[in-house]
């Protein structure tokens, strides 16, 4: 009885590590929006309950970096160290002490992520917003990651095509 | 008939006074090939040839194929033609070379190409000792020459580092070595490397190394250090770092802490010959200036665009086409008017109305001003503003990429550096900073300091970099907006022309000193400096 009991609790975490959004995902850099001041990205996914985690592995050259937005899709949550696959040669910057609201919702039936972002930028003329929309889709045969990233600012989509990377790897 | 014959009189005057001027010399056309493997042995005896030969007169240039880095090999050789006289004759092989320089060298040293350092100490004794830098297989072509062995370097350094290998070098060669200048000989290392400058080192006799800024390199770190401390004040490094042991931001962060001034590539080819050629009689430096210095200007509710490149004119957009249908500025090497003054004036000949020359790169060098000493950065300023009154500039473009990390990351100035800058330039329109973009800005007594707010990668797709120039307008919504843009070396202008017709809202493509007339007028943007908080790179050496 306390086995079964233990095995409740269990479920619902393995049923998490089970979603087809978790995993290593790798920029497919061909088919994708150009990076600019990034050489490679990896997209690491974590679902944990309504918590969804994503971390961006950048690296440029010989330097790495990482960093994770973890969102909540039941409520908005204020991120500090909001991160977006920057055009590093513009200048635009987080904006010192900036926080990020983020709100996060599954979509088509579990298929798709969305976010919704104000994240504050500093500028050359101080302090603007920028909106940012975003839609995770997961493609047919849940090897593909298809991530659409609208800007108030920006007016045709970022478009990035992640492929899975295999565990073993 | 009387006027036939007085024509006919000038005409043969002026003939015979082109003849009397004429200066003979010969050129070599080189390949691209410079595999250690391939023709690089020949070419590393040239060098040193070339070195010899130009030493007191200029006899031997060499132009290298146009998708060379430096592209201006051709053009300027017939610019000597044309404005100085010089009659080339061709040579065609080393050979040939050999048989009519020879007489400039007293022997031969010989390098190990499996050793890569013996080619840097090779160099330097070619220098002291008048030697020509041969490999084994050469031997016998400068034998014939009746040239005897000076110094053998096989296996004298076989198994050494290259930390001990120059601490040899130095002990033996650094006290008979000019200690004006010194040959940073990097750049491209393993199978390929391209010593193009070695010419200009074994003429001035400069001792030759390729050691470490990275810290990671300890010993040879120590070893630079102590040299670049034995260099007198206001040195010029010559040459680049080694592409395979640390970065151009370490490097010119080290040179900059002892107020030495970077002049690259390790490839730039010819200063030998070129150094010893001044203006033309009667030439003047006359910039397009489009505003006077004094002049004081209103800028209109829109985005003024200005376009500026920084990698030094020898390379890139010059030679691409669409130059001069839209305002460009061009940063000038500006020490060329001390040994290279001809290239100068070639480039100031064929210069458009639409082009604009300013000063750089943060002062009488490579310099990153962050790191200068104090005590050493008037002087360093006041040998900038001198060159510039030369060149009739009245921009200075500072760059410090101490912070960076390559074309991205932090590239701002402190508070300290600026109040530098605006107390040893009073008489500047203003100044430009960054490489990649930055956020140091200021405006004082008229004098707007912009940073590049965009860099143009040469290999971002043009539709990405209209986007990107529209983000950034949408973002900065408060008009006029001043929007300073780099652009990389071997972009071309005719994508630039195609970039801007993209654009939205009311924008200008304006001269870089109309540019900052007007951004002098009204200021839309935040005064900010290196803020202590922001990423850093690289931290420095302690």
């Amino acid at each position: 009885m306390r086995f079964s009991f233990a095995l409740f609790l269990i479920l619902p975490l393995a049923a998490f590590a089970d979603s087809p959004f978790t995993g290593r995902w790798r920029l497919d850099h061909a088919r994708s929006t150009a990076l600019d001041g990034w050489s490679t990205c990896d997209l690491v996914i974590t679902v944990a309950g309504p918590r969804v985690s994503l971390q961006h592995d950048m690296q440029w050259h010989s330097t790495q970096f990482s960093a994770t937005n973890t969102v909540d899709t039941t409520q908005s949550v204020a991120l500090p160290n909001f991160f977006r696959i920057e055009q590093r040669h513009m200048a635009l910057y987080p904006a010192k002490g900036g926080v990020t609201p983020v709100r996060a919702s599954w979509i088509d039936a579990g298929r798709t992520l969305r976010l919704e972002a104000e994240t504050p930028l500093e500028i050359s003329q101080g302090q603007a917003t920028m909106r940012i929309y975003s839609e995770y889709r997961l493609l047919e045969g849940n090897t593909g990651l298809l991530l659409i990233e609208l800007h108030s600012s920006r007016p045709q989509p970022l478009v990035y095509r992640f492929t899975k990377v295999p565990e073993s790897k | 008939m009387k006027r036939f014959i007085f024509l006919l009189t000038l005409t043969l005057t002026a003939a015979l006074t082109a003849a009397d001027n004429s200066r003979p010399a010969f050129v070599m056309h080189w390949n691209s090939d410079w595999k250690v493997a391939g023709a690089l042995p020949e070419k590393v005896l040239l060098l040193s040839l070339q070195g010899l030969a130009n030493r007191n007169t200029p006899q031997l240039y060499i132009v290298h194929p146009p998708e060379f880095q430096w592209e201006i090999t051709g053009p300027l050789c017939s610019f000597y033609e044309r404005k100085h006289g010089v009659k080339f004759t061709e040579i065609k092989t080393a050979k040939e070379a050999l048989t009519h320089f020879s007489k400039s060298a007293q022997g031969y040293v010989i390098w190990d190409p499996t050793v890569p350092a013996t080619m840097n100490v090779a160099f330097t004794i070619a220098g002291l000792d008048d030697a020509l830098v041969v490999t084994t297989a050469l031997i016998p072509l400068v034998e014939q020459q009746g040239l005897k062995l000076i110094d053998d370097l096989r296996g004298r350094y076989t198994g050494q580092t290259d930390a001990q290998i120059y601490t040899d070098a130095v002990a033996r060669y650094w006290s008979r070595c000019t200690h004006d200048s010194i040959m940073l000989m990097g750049g491209h290392v393993g199978a390929v490397r391209i010593p193009g400058m070695a010419d200009w080192g074994v003429r001035q006799k400069m001792f030759f190394h390729d050691l470490s800024a990275n810290p990671k390199h300890a010993e040879e770190l120590a070893l630079e250090k102590k040299l670049l401390a034995a260099l007198a004040p206001g040195s010029i490094v010559f040459g680049w770092h080694s592409y395979g042991k640390d970065t151009e931001e370490q490097h010119t962060t080290l040179l900059s802490g002892y107020g030495l001034k970077m002049e690259g590539l390790h490839s730039l080819p010819n200063l030998s010959f070129n150094c010893q050629f001044s203006f033309t009689p009667g030439f003047k430096f006359t910039n397009h200036h489009h505003v006077a210095l004094d002049a004081q200007l209103k800028a209109e509710s829109k985005v003024y665009l200005s376009f500026v490149q920084s990698d030094s004119i020898g390379i890139g957009v010059w030679t691409k086409p669409g130059r001069g249908q839209i305002p460009f500025a061009w940063q000038v090497t500006m020490n060329w008017a001390k040994f290279s003054p001809a290239a100068l004036e070639y480039f100031h000949e064929s210069a458009t109305p639409n082009d604009y020359f300013i000063g750089g790169l943060s002062g009488p060098g490579y310099m990153y001003p962050n790191h200068i000493p104090a005590e050493r950065f008037p002087l360093l300023m006041k040998e900038a503003n001198a060159m510039m009154a030369v060149l009739d500039e009245h921009i200075m473009e500072i760059m410090d990429n101490s912070a960076a990390d390559g074309n991205v990351g932090n590239t701002d100035l402190t508070k300290e550096t600026v109040d530098r800058y605006y107390a040893a330039f009073p008489n500047v329109i203003g100044f430009i900073n960054g490489y990649g973009p930055a956020r140091t800005r200021d405006l004082r007594d008229h004098r707007p300091m912009i940073s590049y707010d965009y860099y143009i990668d040469p290999r971002r797709p043009r539709a990405e970099v209209a986007a990107d120039l529209n983000e950034l307008i949408a973002l900065n919504t408060t008009r006029p907006y001043f929007l300073l843009v780099h652009v990389r070396e071997s972009n071309d202008v005719n994508s630039l022309i195609t970039i801007t017709k993209q654009l939205d809202g009311p924008t200008e493509v304006v001269p870089v000193d109309v540019f900052l007339k007007l951004a002098a007028s009204q200021k839309t943007y935040t005064t900010r400096y290196q803020d202590p908080a922001d990423p850093k790179h690289f931290k420095g050496y302690k």
